[in-house]
């Protein structure tokens, strides 16, 4: 049973602080996505738990052990790095094995667990080649191989696809989680991309210098994210925000005076931020007025860039339309999609539902 | 014959690339000529040596290879020279390349100081370090030992090897060592299993680097030697230097050309392995 406790952990370099206080339990055999952007602390948090970082404060607690003084050859786990750091004196088969021959592992035993790993990878034909002779998508394999021939207690992956071509990365993606479906081994995934980490993860854990901004299922933040920061991130295309103030519960004036009405009021006072994704807009007659200046069709929806007042918004709808640019249309989303900030604070506001 | 018009249409644009391989060539034969004319007096019979114009057609002759490797100071100082410029660059690679690796990789307050101390260090001329050191050699008696010159030369060759290893390392990506150490590597396991092996043709050539600055290193052997330990370079000064016979050239060319056949051999395989190095991408995963 290998669960993962990270508990008021901090870390600074020097007098910079770059994690602030960050817990999070992980239970065994669950795949949790550290997402957020670059420079957030995302590689620091990981590195600390496998022991490539000092703990300035807190505890990691691995398998029911607290690590923070363990070595990181002690601490049973396995690493793939972003750029793979295969040894290139090593054919493939060596650097697969390199970690077992460390653990004085028998060759016939290690012999065994590559093969079933290169077995598992498809990387049969490639044991006796240097990584120099492999492509990018090869040797993203073989660090995985590494990783799962240890059979260790805990998978960390810092950005394992980021180094590899569009289409070859959403077919690793789905290898991934086919692959920790097959094995269940507790993993902590570290990528800047928010599709990766919805699409894999059984949580992701949305991080912004050096906080934990929300974490929870990749739905549940999607469908429900407590800050702008969260709502921003989470979602493709992003979601549209409308700023301007709450003079009665019903109604949002922006500054340009556009007065854009709320299907539900909202409660509190004072600068508010709404947040509507594309995909919740919907074309109606009696709306939020909006100019149309782009239609993008792709077949199977069509997203239409349009202007409200001072704001640039988004609107995905399925199928297709005979919308022209330039034309007014109106757009109008039903009150459970429509997320309502605080601007300031940048909080979550609940909706008054009636 | 289109290569002909061609040749036509861009003689312009080939006429300073043209220059520059001439100035190229100037400069090669300019520095390369004393080298050429030692090592073709060497083999000119003595009466050869001083013909006026000087000839290029002549008996060639090794009878002063045959003369002075015969005698027994040259050969002795021949291995004198091999023994110390072997062991201090085997020293100092070891030496060097640890402390080089600790000053690329391990985060310690004030490591980057020690290491511009250590290099301003060759900043120190030798002169000044010559003399204090033939004092502390005297004192612990052991002048005139190969250990003696060994350690001297350790005390500028370390510098440099650390310098240079300090980059090797550098380049290399941190993930190797850090996917070593989870993989089971202390932090001395990951440097001797992976980073020492991936670094072998920077090792090697830093290593045949520094055995040539000790082979043809001349004032710490002189200072610090005598008759017991002493080198070629030595051998050299003692011969263009003899005020009482007059300098013998036919000795001196051919032990300068002896002298420097491994220097030349060496540096040409430094540089294979150095561009072998390069282009094998030791450095991508
Ligand atoms: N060795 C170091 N010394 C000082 N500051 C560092 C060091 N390593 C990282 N930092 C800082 O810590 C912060 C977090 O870095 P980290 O590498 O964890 O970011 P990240 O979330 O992984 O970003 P990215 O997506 O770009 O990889 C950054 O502001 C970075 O500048
Ligand atoms: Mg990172």
């Amino acid at each position: 049973m290998s669960t993962v406790a990270i508990r008021n952990v901090h870390k600074s370099y020097g007098a910079l602080p770059v994690i602030h206080c960050v817990s999070l339990d992980i239970s065994d055999g669950e795949f949790v996505a550290l997402v957020g952007p670059s420079g957030c602390g995302k590689s620091t948090l990981l590195r600390m738990i496998a022991g490539l970082e000092d703990i300035t404060a807190g505890d990691i607690v691995i398998a029911d052990r607290v690590v923070n003084d363990i070595a990181p050859k002690d601490r049973d786990i396995a690493m793939v790095f972003q750029n793979y750091a295969l040894y290139p004196h090593m054919n493939v088969r060596q650097n697969m094995g390199f970690a077992l021959r460390q653990r004085k592992i028998s060759r016939d035993e290690i012999d065994r667990r590559v093969m079933n790993a290169a077995r598992i990878l498809g990387l049969e034909q490639l044991l006796d080649r240097k990584p120099r002779a492999l492509s990018g998508g090869q040797r993203q394999r073989v660090a995985m191989g590494r990783a799962i021939v240890r059979n260790p207690n805990v998978f960390l992956f810092d950005e394992p696809l980021s180094n590899l071509d569009a289409k070859l990365r959403v077919q690793m993606r789905s290898e991934l989680k086919e692959l920790h479906q097959r094995l269940g081994v507790t993993t902590v995934y570290v990528t800047h991309d928010q599709i990766e980490a919805m699409t894999l993860a059984d949580r992701v854990v949305v991080m912004n210098g050096g906080i934990v901004e929300q974490m929870g299922p990749p739905l549940e933040l999607y469908d429900k994210p407590m800050s702008l920061f969260v709502a921003a991130f989470i979602g493709s295309p992003p979601m549209n925000f409308l700023e301007g103030s709450l003079n009665t519960p019903n109604a949002l004036i922006l500054d340009d005076g556009t007065e854009v009405a709320l299907p539900a009021p909202v409660a509190g006072n004072g600068r508010t931020t709404i947040g509507v994704r594309p995909e919740h807009l919907f074309l109606t007659d009696a709306g939020w007025p909006a100019v149309v200046s782009v239609i993008e069709p792709t077949g199977s929806e069509t997203q239409i860039t349009a202007r409200l007042g001072d704001y640039v918004i988004r609107v995905l709808i399925r199928g297709r339309t005979d919308v022209q640019p330039g034309e007014t249309i109106h757009v109008s989303a039903k009150p459970a999609d429509i997320h309502v900030f605080d601007t300031a604070s940048g909080r979550r506001r609940e909706t008054v539902t009636t | 014959m289109t290569s002909l018009a061609l040749s036509g249409g861009t003689r312009k644009s080939r006429f300073w690339p043209r220059v520059r391989i001439a100035a190229g060539l100037l400069a090669c034969v300019i520095f390369l000529f004393p080298v050429f004319w030692m090592v073709l007096s060497s083999f000119k019979a003595q009466r050869d040596i001083f013909t006026v114009p000087p000839t290029l057609f002549f008996t060639p002759t090794l009878q002063h290879y045959f003369e002075y490797m015969q005698r027994a100071d040259i050969s002795r100082r021949m291995i004198n020279t091999i023994i110390v410029a072997a062991g201090s660059g085997i020293i100092s690679i070891v030496a060097g390349g640890m402390a080089g690796y600790a000053l690329a990789r391990i985060r310690l307050r004030g490591a980057g100081t020690i290491g511009v101390l250590i290099l301003l260090s060759r900043g120190v001329p030798p002169i000044a370090l010559a003399v204090p050191m033939f004092l502390v050699a005297r004192s612990l008696g052991v002048t005139d030992q190969h250990i003696t010159l060994i350690l001297a030369y350790c005390t500028f060759l370390i510098p440099y090897v650390m310098w240079l290893m300090r980059g090797f390392f550098l380049a290399l990506p941190k993930e190797l060592e850090e996917s070593a150490m989870i993989d089971g590597c202390s932090r001395m396991g990951a440097f001797f299993k992976i980073i020492v092996p991936i670094s072998m043709p920077g090792i090697l050539s830093t290593l045949i680097f520094s055995m040539i600055l000790a082979w043809e290193e001349l004032l710490f052997a002189l200072v610090l030697t005598n008759r017991y330990a002493s080198t070629i370079p030595v051998a050299i000064a003692g011969i263009a230097g003899d005020t009482v016979n007059g300098a013998n050239w036919g000795a001196l060319t051919a032990v300068g050309t002896f002298t420097v056949l491994p220097v030349v051999v060496f540096a040409l395989l430094v540089q294979k392995w150095l561009i072998q190095g390069l282009a094998d991408g030791a450095t991508k995963g």
